[in-house]
């Protein structure tokens, strides 16, 4: 059965957030690994919980991602979601200078 | 360049009032995301992949100093540093808070500078030659005019719902540095076949995207003076017939090819003997106005030869190739124009940090009359540099990684942000390019494969005009994976083509060997080396190509 989580864009950052429920309460975390992975079954709380962030203003156009378990926690399926889970796949340029200058 | 009017301040001030309150309103759930959307998109702000996106209009690309200091100021203060010139000439900021944008939009509109005409379906900011004003292949100046179209397309009431986006492109040279061809307008200045008059040819319906297609002719010579007239008569019949079920055959392009050249012509000549006499008919006084703030720089009077630069060429072979690759003749003696190379091994084709920023403000005052020009190539230029100031720029922008000898050879890759920061995008194109530059980073190998455009987009989209380079690579997602489709023989100047696919995609592990086949039939085969790589496949076809390719 496939496993899924929560995912959306923060409001007022407009960051990638995943839905965490904690003894039924939600959190939305920018942190893959701690997003609450639910099974087919079990999907629909999740789902009513995120259209109600979403009715809150809280996070924006939530929808449900496939992923797997595995050893280092939760990985999105498709690459799409994999990097909207860890950023972009390319050194963002500031580090790049700073450290070409500093080895110049 | 342009300064505001009273008037112009007025309605920026208002604009980003409204705006701050627009977003005011939304974080407190008085507007739901589908009504805010169309507000945030009539200012600028996407949301895409990983955050908000705010994309700043560069209007025809001209930036003063203090403009680009502002850009800094928004990059490091807002964003994470940086910024990304776009293929339109404006900046994209990727990681802007909702909550700021009201705050950069008031920075921005201190030095009369806005996120307007960025997004939504309107007329987008107007584009045109960086090299304008200062070429030597020039006819007329076009960026009076562009001002003149900014004026009239910014929150035209009739235009502010297209059937969607709109992209006017003006270019005053013989050499098309604006890409005119594939704009939804582009207009030419050309002279009269007659007489000594300069007007406008006017090509519609040209653009990329699915469906990649070549403006058509629609009026050879118009006259300057109707200039508004025709874009409103022409905007009219788009706007009343463009079609508005279909967001695939939406532009223009679409409804000029259904309706057929001959058909949609008639159409915008009856529209336009309708208007062409009333109050956007352009006057000898709306000329001289508008000209008058394009005047030229006082310039010094300077031979065109200097000592130091010409025994620099000579004992340093590192500045020949600068000069060689980077460098423009101007029209005025003694000046040159500089092509800072945006397409280095150490960032992304287009990306600029806030410290680069800075520095190239102070070299535009140091050295350049205190203007900045972006071009589509997402490329800067410093237009009016002395020849005898050549030798210290080139140690200055060295030392800021912005002194690749590339300008128009094979590592000065377009690149769309891809799937690495795009919400449309279905693969990656950074990477890729960062790639070829890997593998090319070669002067002599640069230097002897000359003039080639490699372009690179993430998506069918076409942000990074993959049709229009000689070598084009399409990045799409086939079943999960990665693939990067190849074509060939695309130009985005005064010969545009649309370049063919040669074959079946490659991954992304094959695709810069690919490209490297490619270049290597050229070399084998181009007839000397003076044979452009374009002109060369033009002759060839492309069945060696795909020989090698395919086997």
């Amino acid at each position: 059965m496939a496993l899924q989580v929560y995912t959306a864009s923060l409001l007022k950052e407009g960051l990638v957030a995943y839905l965490a429920l904690d003894n039924g309460r939600p959190s939305w975390t920018t942190d893959i690994h701690q997003a609450t992975v639910s099974n087919d079954d079990a999907l629909e709380t999740l789902k009513s919980a995120a259209e109600q962030s979403e009715q809150d203003n809280i996070v924006v156009a939530p929808y449900a991602i496939d992923v797997f378990q595995t050893e280092n926690g939760i990985v999105a399926t498709t690459k799409r979601e994999q990097i909207r889970a860890a950023g972009p796949t390319i050194a963002l340029p500031q580090g790049n200078i700073r450290e070409s200058r500093e080895a110049a | 360049m342009y300064q505001y009017s009273e008037q112009d301040h007025q309605l920026l001030l208002e604009r980003v009032s409204q705006f701050r309150g627009q977003v005011a309103r939304r974080l407190k759930g008085e507007l739901s995301e589908e009504e805010f959307k169309h507000q945030r998109l009539r200012n600028g702000l996407y949301l895409q992949l990983h955050a908000y996106m705010l994309r700043v209009a560069i209007p025809y690309g001209l930036l003063s100093s203090e403009q680009m200091r502002t850009l800094a100021h928004i990059a490091r203060k807002y964003d994470k540093g940086y910024g990304h010139f776009s293929t339109r000439q404006n900046i994209q900021y990727n990681w802007p808070k909702l909550e700021d944008v009201p705050d950069i939009l008031d920075d921005l509109a201190k030095v009369e500078m806005h996120a307007i005409q960025t997004s939504g379906n309107c007329i987008r900011n107007t584009t045109s030659d960086p090299l304008a004003g200062v070429a030597r292949d020039e006819i007329e100046d076009p960026r009076p005019y562009c001002e003149l179209i900014r004026q009239w397309s910014t929150f035209h009431p009739e235009f502010n719902f297209l059937p969607r986006k709109f992209k006017i492109a003006v270019s005053g040279a013989t050499q098309d540095r604006a890409a005119v061809a594939v704009h939804d307008i582009g207009l030419r200045l050309v002279k009269s076949k007659t007489s000594d008059e300069i007007g406008f040819e006017v090509y519609v319906g040209g653009g990329l995207g699915r469906t990649p297609m070549l403006g058509k002719v629609i009026r050879a010579f118009l006259p300057k003076q109707d200039m508004l007239t025709y874009l409103e008569a022409i905007l009219r019949v788009y706007n009343m017939l463009g079609r508005r079920d279909n967001i695939y055959k939406a532009r223009i392009k679409i409804l000029v090819h259904e309706t057929g050249e001959e058909k949609f012509r008639e159409l915008v000549e009856a529209e336009w003997e309708k208007i062409k006499a009333g109050g956007l008919y352009l006057k000898e006084e709306d000329f001289n106005w508008v000209k008058g703030f394009f005047n030229d720089p006082e310039y010094d009077i300077l031979p065109d030869q200097d000592a130091d630069f010409e025994n620099l060429m000579l004992s340093n072979a590192d500045f020949a190739r600068w000069v060689d690759k980077n460098i423009e003749l101007h029209k005025q003696s003694g000046y040159r124009i500089v092509y800072l190379s945006l397409k280095t091994a150490h960032q992304p084709p287009g990306d600029v940090t806030a410290d680069q920023m800075d520095a190239i403000a102070d070299l535009a005052d140091k050295y350049s009359l205190g203007h900045i020009r972006t071009t589509h190539r997402q490329n800067l230029v410093l237009s009016d540099v002395q020849l005898k100031d050549l030798p210290v720029l080139w140690e200055e922008l060295k030392a800021l990684d912005l002194a690749t000898p590339n300008y128009n050879h094979v590592t000065d890759i377009i690149s769309c942000p891809g799937l690495d920061y795009c919400a449309l995008a279905t693969a990656r194109s950074i990477p890729i390019s960062q790639a070829i530059t890997a593998r090319f980073d070669d002067y002599d190998f640069i230097n002897d494969l000359g003039d080639v455009s490699i372009n690179i987009s993430g998506c069918i989209n076409a942000c990074g005009h993959h049709h229009v380079a000689n070598i084009g690579i399409l990045g799409v997602n086939k079943k999960g994976t990665e693939v990067y489709q190849l074509t060939l023989g695309g130009s985005a100047r005064e010969d545009a083509a649309i370049g063919k696919i040669i074959g079946p995609a490659f991954e992304a592990d094959e695709i810069v060997d690919a490209v490297s086949k490619v270049l290597s039939v050229y070399l084998e085969n181009r007839e000397d080396p003076e044979e452009t790589f374009l002109t060369a496949y033009r002759r060839l076809g492309p069945a060696l190509f795909k020989e090698r390719l395919y086997g």
